[in-house]
């Protein structure tokens, strides 16, 4: 299985990296020390019908998955700028799935890694400032697979990224473009709770919300565990749509790398 | 001044490189100036929803946001060399060859890069100051207008000081990047709302390591009539001074990390 | 006094060793890439600096241009210590490093060269003749409008040497200027530094793995391997020591039946015949021709000595190298 060899690979290179690492952990800390700060600044002025436990949490569990919104594959991006690409998609496996499965190792690792200390320094900071557990164990069963959807359609939103890129001539200036627009609209930067609220009910349904949102509200309690069945429901029909669009958008790369001569 | 002649000459020729590639150039000027928008439509929405932050107002957040953004760009698009391009300047070697010339190293390193698809950045901070300049009702006099430039210009070098704590750890070859950035861009990110929303130890972190409170907040605070730190007024004109403190004490340890440098084998 | 004063030598660095499992931080080794190394250089001479990758070499000329402070010892040039006055010293010197350039990628060669004019400070008169005698003695003219990525290998070396010459240093120093040039190219790069060297008397030091440029250039060849200098001295007698084995290459009529050798005689067989080599001092001549009559009857023999890099193989080898 190519597939499961190329994710065992990037599994151990991700491991390589623990200097990094740490110091990614105590940056995305503090990065998140700061705004549940702000948040609770503000809520001190005017508090709103979301408390600010849940908010703190939804700062948390974003900064602890951070690394899964990160374009992670520099080495692959580097191999667009290069035309070096030519190569991979001559090879004898299906080229999205290899990478798929690439980006997916990257993505688990790099996440799983930062998130868990992460998230046990989080649990520590006292009420209000650091994550609170969810009201029922209900909950957090429920949160799960959601997390599992989102990260299939962060890939998959990826590779699209990745086949945009080989079109473009500058792959840099479109990575930004679709990165800001997955930064804001996954809640990174601000809370999509906290959007108005005749937003929330456009944004929550586009794909860029099913990566992190809808996993975090159903842990709130924000979406109910009765309804986790209609979250998932969304979310597969994002990832089903994103994968096939990929393919779709690689198949149509390939044919044109051939066509060209690479 | 030979230097400063130096340094608008080789802008000048990074600008013709960078402009070998119009089309590219576009682009990411473009990408740029949506990106910057997005962190100002972060602020607005916060507007929209609190109206306020601790007494502050929502046109004194905007041109807290200004402010910062305008000084943070400023010193991207003109310290390049520092703020982006410095590791890759030790790993080429491109660093070997600063120091095989009769010219100051620092000077050299900021001669060789600029990151001119920041001005779109700095153009959404020059809406920001503009817009929470009318919304804050500020009276303007040419004494405000030199604390503006001053505070600015401070900051600049502090945000540049800062960076250089980064460069340092390349020199010893210390790869905590991250961990610098906590300063850097987190305190990009902290400090373009006002100071005193946060707890003690931030504030602490910020006035006296970072001094951002210092270089930025107290003037701003001062210029929209609203003394921060309940300070008498004269401190608006002296803090900002802390910028250039922090700048010449990390050229003095940047210098000194030089003489421990490696250089690369072959 | 000599022009370069090198004396006691010393440079260590820390590296850290790989990862082992079950500690928590890496362990660290002091590595000892000079060990007092001492020799002098006087003004206009020609000297070539060889040894295997890692012996120092670049850490030396690292330090003579003032980019290394050394760990130990004392270094003067032109009565200057590089590292403590490094901006005085380096307005009389150039580097060229072979494989990172120094000037700027994009642009035409001829704008880095006026931003090296500013850099240097040379006045514009002297500024315009000098360029203009670099750029016919290397050949650039047609392409001062070029960018330097659009050049060939070559001509990108030669744009190189024209830059680190500009402002007239009285001491150059080339590592390894000739890696990955054609033959064309390494010849009329020889032909310019003996011609800078005898019309200013230029010092010149080189570093290369190319014993050619130190055939062709230096008078006088140092050998540093492990830190240490091992030889300093004329290449002539270098050679001498280690000019030792013979090569033959050898044609019988027809197929031979046996060709027995003793130990010690390499041996490979090619389309040209087969090819031998052998130590005289070992085995004497006319035992080993005796030996190759008795195999068969012989159409043609070559007699040749040993190539340079070989004997610098065996050099190498002989010191442990």
């Amino acid at each position: 299985m190519p597939y499961f060899t190329v994710f065992k690979m990037r599994l151990r290179m991700e491991l390589q990296y623990r200097g990094a690492m740490i110091g990614g952990i105590a940056c995305q800390m503090f990065f998140g020390l700061i705004l549940v700060a702000l948040y609770r600044a503000l809520y001190a002025g005017k508090p709103q019908s979301i408390p600010i436990e849940s908010v703190a949490t939804y700062v948390w569990l974003q900064q602890a998955f951070f690394r899964m919104m990160l374009a992670s594959d520099s080495e692959l991006v580097d191999k667009i700028r290069s035309g070096d690409i030519a190569y991979d998609m001559c090879r004898p496996v299906d080229m999205y799935g290899f990478y798929y499965a690439r980006i997916m190792a990257q993505k688990l690792m790099g996440s799983l890694m930062r998130a868990v200390p992460m998230l046990i320094v989080a649990f520590l900071l006292p009420k209000g400032w650091g994550i609170s557990l969810p009201a029922s164990f209900l909950e957090l069963l429920a949160a799960l697979p959601a997390l599992l959807l989102g990260l299939l359609c962060v890939c998959a939103l990826e590779n699209i990224t990745v086949a945009f890129t080989m079109k473009t001539l500058d792959p840099r200036g479109m990575q930004g473009l679709l990165n800001l627009l997955m930064m804001t609209l996954s809640g990174n930067l601000f809370p999509l709770t906290l959007f108005p609220e005749s937003w929330q009910k456009i944004i929550t349904f586009l794909p860029y919300a099913q990566l992190l949102d809808a996993p975090i509200r159903l842990y709130t309690g924000e979406y109910l565990p009765q309804e986790a069945f209609r979250i998932y429901g969304i979310q597969a029909f994002w990832a089903v749509i994103l994968i096939a669009l990929g393919v779709s958008m690689w198949n149509a790369n390939k044919r044109r790398m051939i066509v060209q001569g690479g | 001044m030979n230097t400063l002649r130096l340094y608008i000459k080789s802008i000048g020729m990074l600008l013709k490189s960078h402009l070998q590639y119009p089309s590219s150039f576009i682009m990411q000027t473009l990408a740029q100036l949506v990106m910057e928008g997005g962190e100002m439509m972060v602020v607005i929405l916060i507007v929209d929803r609190f109206e306020s932050l601790k007494g502050w107002s929502g046109g004194n957040l905007y041109f807290f946001f200004g402010i910062m953004s305008v000084s943070f760009y400023l010193t991207e698009m003109f310290g390049r060399g520092i703020t982006g391009d410095f590791p890759s300047m030790v790993r080429t070697g491109r660093l070997d060859t600063f120091l095989v010339r009769p010219r100051g190293v620092l000077t050299q390193v900021l001669c060789g890069g600029t990151d001119p698809r920041r001005i779109s950045c700095i153009a959404v901070g020059v809406a920001a100051l503009i817009m929470g300049s009318n919304l804050s009702n500020i009276a303007w006099n040419p004494l405000k207008v030199l604390v503006l430039v001053e505070s600015i210009a401070m900051s600049c070098l502090l945000i540049l000081g800062l960076f250089m704590i980064e460069a340092i750890f390349c020199i010893f070859s210390v790869k905590s990047v991250e961990l610098v950035n906590a300063i850097t861009y987190g305190g990009r990110s902290a400090c373009q709302y006002p100071i005193d929303i946060y707890p003690l130890p931030l504030r602490a972190l910020f006035t006296v390591i970072a001094p951002f409170a210092l270089t930025m907040h107290v003037p701003a605070a001062w210029i929209m009539d609203k003394p921060l730190y309940g300070w008498p007024i004269w401190t608006a004109f002296v803090t900002p001074l802390s910028g250039a403190v922090v700048f010449a004490v990390m050229t003095a340890l940047f210098h000194l990390a030089l003489r421990h440098y490696r250089s690369t084998g072959s | 006094m000599s022009y370069i004063e090198v004396k006691n030598l010393k440079k260590n660095f820390t590296v850290k060793k790989k990862h082992e499992k079950g500690k928590l931080l890496r362990e660290k080794e002091i590595v000892n890439a000079l060990k007092e190394v001492s020799f002098s250089v006087d003004k206009g001479e020609l000297v070539g600096y060889i040894g295997p990758n890692g012996a120092g070499k670049s850490t030396t000329v690292k330090i003579l241009s003032g980019i290394l402070t050394p760990d130990g010892g004392e270094v003067t040039v032109g009565g200057i210590v590089p590292w403590k006055e490094r901006k005085r010293h380096v307005r009389n010197i150039g580097v060229v490093f072979g494989q990172r350039s120094q000037l700027w990628w994009d642009v035409p060669i001829i704008d880095s060269y006026m931003l090296l004019r500013d850099i240097y400070r040379i006045p514009q008169g002297d500024y315009e003749s000098r360029l203009k005698e670099l750029t016919s003695a290397l050949q650039l003219e047609e392409l001062m409008r070029t960018p330097l990525r659009l050049l060939s290998l070559g001509q990108r070396m030669r744009a190189e040497l024209c830059g680190s010459l500009l402002h007239r240093p009285q001491l150059l120093f080339l590592d390894e200027p000739t890696i990955g040039l054609d033959a064309v190219s390494k010849l009329a790069l020889r032909d310019f530094l003996k011609w800078e060297n005898n019309e200013y008397g230029t010092t010149i030091m080189l570093t290369t793995h190319d014993m050619e440029d130190i055939e062709a250039l230096c008078s006088r060849v140092m050998v540093l391997g492990h830190g240490k200098k091992l030889f300093d001295g004329k290449l002539p007698d270098l050679l001498e020591r280690y000019d030792t084995v013979r090569n033959v290459n050898i044609k019988y009529e027809g197929t031979i039946t046996d060709l027995r050798l003793p130990e010690g005689v390499s041996c490979s067989h090619t389309e040209d015949g087969i090819e031998l080599s052998y130590n005289p001092t070992k085995l004497p001549t006319s035992k080993f021709l005796g030996l190759l009559q008795e195999a068969g009857n012989i159409s043609e023999l070559t007699l040749q000595p040993q190539n340079t890099d070989h004997m610098i193989a065996a050099m190498y080898k002989e010191l442990d190298l």
